[in-house]
């Protein structure tokens, strides 16, 4: 079946961050006409059906009936029949639901935070993130229309996956040997104690940052590697690095306008499956991908490592370019 | 961030305090001891009483309706509130006013307002005030979702940005404007949104969640201080009552209120301090105890106190007229 599904976080790029820094702005209407533009896009590729996840905003809804009413719809776009709660797990609910109705491709609109919720219960179906969230790592600024192209592609089998895809890194964390969590990106060690605005940008409370990738050309926690030593996406290793600790003054963008000048130790190469062992001596927070998510206490013991367990990214340039030897934009 | 223990116990009593009033009007209020409306702010105590940690004595107010909860965080006088509340001559106005007028000049509250929109206008004279005069002091103004579809709210917004005054927006959407859902009468989800038009920073935080309002609200405040201009800050929230007291509410489903139920602001706080050792069980029964104790003396202060003269129906008001109709 030449199927894609589309998932829009309402949520994503309205946090602390547009206060705190300059960060990017995208309101849900432009997430609407994104929609729209990658269901026109897709259909005009040959996808016969696409699959949206319900949302509190009404993203699927919206889009579905103004391609209706300018009579540009010809293919069956369907909202998925399922619960919402207006949390990150409709995100996670809607992935799996998806997975189980044989989507080629899974399309996803968000920040950092809602691919890390995609890649939670994601397998093994490929996935293009756009980014809507207040300026992000793992999902690319892509236009809607180029996504449709390259979820067509996909769909349709004519770029094939082995040569479209590249399965992603990952950061998992264990506690007592249990898998709690996971991250695309980054991993902060913080001292601050609560969950609170969710976003990290207090550079006195953090203690260590590992990363899956890092990159000067980049924004966010991971720069603080990456501005030492760069950790690409497509490398078999993470990083990490203690932070307000050591000798060396470093600058790296950690937020979106914002050059953070301060004091590391030297970053450490972390092989993939190999474990940064983690005993706090005080109480604080893990944030993961940039959000407060992991409360800890003194005397737990976490290990935290990078593995090439992540989700599968459809590397949309090469999708089209191997669609276009393949004839693909003939008609 | 700065957010010690102390802060935190402080936060913490603001919000109990606000729950126990609001509980103790409702009582009062179907008693038949309450004159006119009350419109509580049950369930929403995270917002006012963030936001107000942040701010000093001489920094402005303006609130809404709903305003209790913003009086008593930005540190009213129960003795005086429940005194206007039960229409006494030594309440905040003389009982002139009630609940949803409540002024306190000293502590920088510019009145709660039985007008919707109106907050928002005065909230920008309080702000132009402060810059023109060179002074670091702040305004806050409270309001409702469904106040933003008032043009006041963007002419305030407007100004505001225009002239980058030192006001803070905060918008407490609880979902209805009266019985009427959000999505019924805006075309947007996140109020927060609007900010982009009159390009000032818009955020959407917890408003259910007393540490993440304290969070951006410091944040907010500290730019309008630092002459940067206003902020919008919406917080989700909900009232656990009706619009007023005595509203069936049989425009919410059950389920969606048993939702935010179990996301109860102060049960959220207690559990955080108790797993944090910021705060013991038996010092936190002490503080519950002290509340108990304020209430109910205000309670007995607004009791025994007079209702006003007649004469003072024609007192503190703008015009002479009256002294005609007194004659």
């Amino acid at each position: 079946m030449k199927a894609i599904g589309i998932i829009a976080n309402p949520a994503s790029g309205k946090d602390i961050r547009r206060l705190v820094s300059h960060a990017t702005v995208v309101d849900n209407n432009e997430k609407v006409n994104i929609v729209k533009r990658i269901i026109l896009s897709a259909q005009g590729c040959g996808v016969k059906k696409i699959y949206i996840m319900p949302d509190t905003f009404l993203i699927g809804y919206k889009a579905i009936q103004d391609l209706k009413i300018s009579k540009e719809l010809k293919i069956d776009v369907e909202i998925l029949k399922m619960n919402i709660k207006g949390n990150v797990t409709d995100t996670i609910k809607a992935t799996k639901i998806m997975e189980e109705k044989g989507v080629k491709c899974i399309v996803v609109l968000g920040g950092d935070g809602t691919n890390r919720a995609v890649a939670k219960s994601i397998t093994t179906t490929p996935l293009i993130g756009v980014s809507t969230g207040t300026n992000n790592v793992y999902p690319e600024m892509l236009e809607g229309t180029v996504v449709g192209m390259a979820a067509g592609a996909i769909a349709t089998g004519v770029s094939n996956i082995d040569e479209s895809c590249k399965r992603e890194k990952r950061i998992e964390i264990y506690k007592a040997g249990q898998l709690v969590d996971i991250a695309l990106v980054d991993c902060v060690i913080s001292k601050q104690k609560y969950v609170g605005s969710k976003a990290i940008w207090n550079m006195e409370d953090i203690d260590m940052v590992i990363v899956a990738r890092g990159h000067p050309a980049s924004i966010g926690f991971s720069t603080i590697v990456g501005t030492s030593l760069i950790v690409g996406k497509d490398e078999d290793f993470g990083a990490f690095i203690r932070v307000n600790s050591g000798s060396n003054r470093i600058k790296a963008p950690i937020a979106a306008g914002t050059i953070q000048e301060l004091t590391v130790d030297e970053p450490k190469v972390l092989k993939l499956g190999e474990s940064v062992q983690f005993k706090p001596n005080y109480n604080g927070i893990m944030a993961l991908d940039g959000e407060r998510e992991v409360p800890f206490k003194i005397g737990e013991h976490f290990q935290i490592k990078v593995t090439r367990n992540g989700p599968y990214r459809v590397l949309v340039d090469k999708t089209l370019e191997i669609a276009q030897k393949n004839g693909f934009f003939k008609t | 961030m700065d957010l010690s223990n102390e802060k935190i116990i402080q936060m913490y009593r603001t919000m109990k305090k606000i729950r126990e009033f609001e509980s103790k009007a409702a009582e009062l209020f179907a008693d038949g001891r309450i004159p006119g409306f009350v419109h509580l702010y049950i369930g929403e105590e995270a917002v006012a009483t963030g936001v107000c940690a942040n701010l000093r004595d001489s920094d402005y107010i303006t609130s809404t309706h709903r305003g209790h909860g913003h009086i008593i965080a930005k540190g009213g006088d129960l003795k005086y509130m429940f005194a206007e509340l039960f229409g006494k001559e030594t309440g905040y106005c003389k009982g002139k006013g009630g609940s949803m007028h409540i002024a306190d000049a000293d502590r920088g509250i510019l009145g709660a307002n039985g007008i919707v929109g109106a907050g928002h206008n005065i909230a920008v004279g309080a702000g132009l005030s402060a810059k023109y005069r060179g002074t670091d002091q702040v305004c806050v103004c409270f309001f409702g979702d469904g106040s933003t579809n008032q043009g006041t709210f963007h002419e305030a917004l407007n100004m505001a940005s225009i002239w980058k005054l030192p006001v803070i927006f905060v918008c407490e959407n609880n979902l209805y404007g009266i019985s009427m859902h959000q999505s019924k009468h805006q075309a947007i989800q996140d109020v927060a949104d609007r900010a982009v038009a009159y390009n000032i920073p818009g955020v959407v935080v917890d408003g259910n969640d007393v540490l993440a309002v304290y969070e951006a609200s410091k944040e907010a405040i500290e730019r309008a201080r630092r002459g940067q201009g206003p902020t919008l800050i919406e917080c989700k929230t909900y009232r656990h009552r009706g619009h007023f007291e005595g509203d069936p509410t049989t425009y919410r489903e059950p389920e969606e209120v048993q939702e935010w139920l179990q996301r109860d602001p102060i049960p959220r706080l207690i559990e955080f301090m108790l797993e944090n050792n910021v705060l013991n069980e038996e010092d936190m029964k002490k503080i519950d105890e002290e509340i108990a104790a304020e209430i109910e003396e205000a309670i007995k202060f607004a009791e025994e106190s007079p209702f006003p003269p007649v004469e003072a129906a024609v007192e503190d008001i703008y015009t002479d007229i009256v002294e005609e109709v007194r004659r």
